[in-house]
């Protein structure tokens, strides 16, 4: 196992570099530049200054390797946006926002999805199966930022019950989290239900009823377990989204997040708040997807990661 | 084009008002009665010290104010950036976008009426070349750090604006105007050599490169940054409480980015632009779509409506009458959006074919279906209000007329559009009313001359790449611009060879720059600046559609001399808004009306 996730990191590693050779010719093909020259073009002098100051006036294979290097001792820059802090310090302040209201969201939509997607298929073809269905299909097609919309427009404008938006209070987090929890929540509770049903059909559970096992044995040994496979699999790609910030979601309720800066950076272009960026997406992908192969094996002990020796 | 528009879910908030109101008197009918917060009426008479309130710089409030601790402005800015300063020799667009330029004192400020008065400067003079002028600073004026204005940080200031290290965004506005800027901006000459000039403690001097009568309306932008500051931390002292320093009405006491900035009225001012309003909180909203139900929900004051209010706001907001009697449209910053074409090359190098698309333009419709109250209908550059304009004589210059317009192109070359090259209409990362006006136009081109326009709305950065490339690769566009100070030449200025456009006219240029420069009969000077711009529409190397009107929501709780109407009768919150180069910002205050919106701070 150790030996597999060390290869494992290995190939991150590669990906990195390629990733992080690609993102930085593309950035830097964008036309425009960091300089703000909105109503009149700056001066040849002061433009030449600007780059000279950001070392953007080098060529580009030298601006990438001190790049590097600088990150390598984890020094990541100062972002063009807000030169009053660092590329860490600023995603030090915003990312713990967005992860917070990720996480809560991961949450509420886990437990509720698994319970709905539960009882829908125990209850099969009942009003509570067509119930949660019909809530899931709407929390998958509707995008979020309407429902925050709705939400806004429902419990702020209309009932006055919480701001429209704002942080630092408990209230802050009910609307972006119950937005951000509806399409994880809903996915779960269709493949859950799916995968249940699938399971319920199947030889060894058959099996297992033979043996006369009772039907809450067969429930929690047999089939979750089985049924959270596929789950496992739809489920972690929502996980990195969630936890790096949204922008509509932080855009619309004000939260102080990460989530703008992955739009505004590149309009802005912040060269170094970029490559941070896409570091970090890089990172927190690679390692979503290699604890997810691990669990894998948790659930499913047919599931082997290294070669078999025979 | 007629747009629909289908409000998002019904706002008909005013049944729940009306229930949370009274229950929200039931309550304080029943509660005891609170003790008053020190320096607020008193609610009883007797206890009451006779005369008016006054407040912590010794302003009498008026008798409907609402207590000093109510005196609260809450005011929305964009949260969409991570703005870096709030001030202006920094950076004007990596400015906040709302409540800058607090901290110190312009030179000069504007009143409702767009007149310069004396700000920081209590007169000022021209010598008789027209090109020394001497502006006697208001020697009362002290930062909060105890050392007094002098016109040795005016100085550092312009020095740091013209510095070619500093990379100033802003620094093309005092190119040729004041002496050796431009060759400051280039490098060419050290910036101790600018025409700024400090003759002593409290006298400034400027010169400038020819005579420039508007150099006072200009010099509106010129609330200095501390010289000591400057050097010792740097042009971003201001961006954080701690460095910042202040010889303004307020002083900055808290600024936690992307969520909010606060300023509290500044008890050491001894200026004369003394507010009402004892604290500012800025509240970073990301979405403009956020705005109207944060204003709705009472969390903030006033929304600035150029360019943040949507076409389906401006409808909710039209169908209902409360939120209607507190839209207040104004002149903005006198803003035109015109349509541009590249003359140097074919087709629009001949003149029919831009006359066919002057004449094929039909403002009122456009107006009528999708600018609505944002603006009004444009035949010329200079807005009506704006100094020198001379709309109504331009108004028959181009109407909108098909026939003609097919009669014209087919002189020129082009019958029913055959052979017309197939246009791509850039835009500059534009809101939705601009993408739906250029829309309106693209379609009218097609359905009436037979050429086919495609819109494309472009990114901020590379749109401006491509404008101001040498030779433009912009063909064809909708822009708009507004003013910098309040006069034709900076308007008109637009439109000099080698400036934004390729359009390129000698008798144009001699006549601004003329204008620009002459002293004489200022009736004499707008005569010239009318047969520039006479020239300029005539050419129709650009078709003007509309002046922007935005309208801004503004809580009926907020009053003042500044908010009754002007010598035009328009009661607004004016450009360029609650800052030092305005008095707006000593005349607005909160009414007692306010509890009946929101709660009193804790």
């Amino acid at each position: 196992m150790a030996r597999y996730v060390l290869g494992r990191l290995v190939g991150v590693l590669v990906v990195f570099l390629i990733v992080s050779v690609v993102i930085f010719l593309l950035m830097h093909a964008i036309p425009g530049g960091p300089y703000n020259e909105d109503k009149v073009p700056l001066s040849a002098e002061a433009k030449a200054n600007y780059l000279r100051k950001y070392g953007l006036d080098r060529p580009l294979w030298e601006q990438y390797l001190l790049y590097m290097g600088n990150a390598l001792r984890g020094d990541f820059g100062v972002p063009f946006q807000s030169p009053t802090e660092t590329v860490a310090g600023l995603i030090a302040r915003t990312w713990p926002v967005s992860a917070s209201i990720g996480v809560l969201a991961l949450l509420v939509a886990l437990p509720l999805g698994l319970l709905l997607g539960t009882l829908a298929a125990a209850r099969q073809n009942t009003w509570v199966d067509y119930l949660t269905s019909a809530t899931a299909t709407l929390g998958i097609t509707v995008p979020n930022f309407v429902v925050a919309v709705w939400l806004v427009l429902l419990f702020a404008v209309q009932f006055k019950w919480l701001p429209t938006g704002g942080w630092g209070q408990w209230q802050h987090y009910v609307m972006p989290v119950a937005a951000l929890a509806l399409a994880p929540m809903a996915l779960t509770a269709r493949y859950t239900r799916t995968s249940i049903l699938e399971v319920l059909r199947s030889d060894y559970v058959r099996t297992a009823r033979a043996k006369g096992l009772s039907e809450r044995q067969i429930m929690v040994r047999h089939v979750l377990r089985n049924a959270m496979i596929p789950l496992l699999t739809i489920l972690a790609p929502q996980i990195p989204n969630l936890i790096t910030g949204t922008i509509f979601i932080e855009s619309i309720f004000r939260v102080p997040g990460l989530g703008k800066f992955f739009v505004t950076s590149i309009l802005a272009r912040d060269y170094p708040m970029i490559m941070a960026l896409m570091l970090l997406v890089a990172v927190v992908w690679s390692l979503v997807y290699l604890v997810t192969d691990i669990l894998y094996t948790v659930v499913d002990p047919r599931v082997r990661l290294e070669k078999s020796r025979t | 084009m007629q747009r629909k528009i289908i409000p998002l879910a019904p706002r008909r908030a005013s049944a729940w008002m009306m229930f949370l109101l009274i229950v929200a008197l039931l309550i304080q009918a029943c509660a005891p009665a609170a003790p008053s917060a020190p320096g607020t009426e008193s609610a009883a008479p007797e206890a009451a010290p006779a005369g008016p309130v006054v407040n912590a710089l010794g302003k009498e409030m008026p008798p409907d104010a609402a207590p000093l601790d109510q005196q609260v402005l809450i005011y929305p800015y964009s949260g969409w950036r991570t703005f870096t300063t709030i001030d202006f020799f920094q950076a004007v667009y990596e400015r906040a976008d709302a409540l800058t330029d607090l901290l110190s004192d312009s030179l000069v400020r504007l009143d409702k009426n767009f007149q310069v008065n004396p700000g920081a400067a209590t007169e000022w003079s021209v010598d008789e070349s027209g090109l020394v002028w001497t502006f006697k600073l208001d020697p009362n004026l002290m930062w909060n750090d105890g050392t007094p204005v002098t016109a040795d940080d005016y100085v550092a200031t312009f020095r740091y604006g013209a510095d070619p290290t500093h990379a100033w965004d802003f620094s093309w506005y005092y190119q040729g105007v004041i002496k050796n800027w431009t060759q400051a901006v280039n490098g060419e000459v050290p910036v101790e050599e600018i025409g700024v000039r400090a003759v002593d403690a409290h006298t400034l001097e400027f010169t400038t490169e020819m005579p420039a009568p508007y150099l006072p309306a200009m010099l509106l932008y010129s609330a200095p940054l501390q010289k000591k500051a400057l050097e010792t931390h740097g042009g971003l002292y201001n961006s954080n409480p701690a460095t910042s320093v202040s010889s303004g009405p307020y002083k900055l006491v808290e600024w936690t980015k992307d969520q909010r900035l606060v300023y509290e009225i500044n008890p050491d001012y001894k200026g004369t632009n003394i507010p009402y309003i004892q604290r500012l909180v800025v509240v970073a909203i990301g979405q403009p779509s956020q705005l109207l139900p944060a204003y709705e929900a009472n969390e903030i004051d006033f929304v600035w409506g150029s360019g943040t209010l949507s076409p389906a706001d401006l409808q909710l907001i039209e169908n209902d009458p409360e939120l209607s009697a507190q839209y207040h449209p104004h002149y903005g910053d006198f803003r035109t959006y015109y349509f541009a074409f590249d003359v140097s090359k074919p087709p629009f190098d001949n003149l029919l074919v831009r006359q066919a698309f002057a004449h094929v333009l039909d403002r009122d419709t456009i107006l009528a279906n999708i600018v609505k109250r944002q603006g009004i209908p444009a035949y010329s550059f200079l807005m009506p209000g704006f100094p020198a304009s001379n709309s109504e004589a331009f108004k028959d210059t181009y109407p909108y007329d098909v026939e003609k317009a097919r009669q014209l192109l087919a002189e020129a070359g082009y019958p029913n559009g055959e052979g017309f090259p197939k246009l791509v209409m850039k835009l500059r990362a534009e809101g939705p009313t601009p993408v739906a006006v250029a829309q309106a136009y693209a379609s009218a081109l097609k359905e009436n001359l037979g050429i086919e326009v495609e819109v494309s709305n472009m990114d901020f950065k590379a749109y401006m790449d491509e404008l101001n490339a040498k030779p433009t690769q912009v063909q064809f566009t909708l822009i708009s611009y507004g003013m910098d100070y309040l006069d034709p030449s900076n308007m008109l200025g637009v439109f000099l060879s080698g400036g934004r456009h390729p359009w390129s006219n000698a008798e144009y240029d001699r006549l601004v720059k003329e204008a620009s420069s002459f002293t004489g009969d200022p009736a004499e000077r707008t005569r010239m600046f009318q047969e520039a711009e006479k020239i300029l529409v005539e050419d129709a190397a650009f078709v003007f559609v509309y002046h922007q009107t935005p309208g801004d929501l503004i809580k009926p709780y907020l009053k003042g001399p500044a908010l009754e109407p002007d010598n035009n009768g328009v009661a607004a919150w004016h450009w360029p808004g609650f800052s030092t180069f305005s008095d707006l910002l000593s005349g607005v205050y909160i009414t007692k009306d306010v509890v009946n919106y929101r709660q009193p701070p804790q």
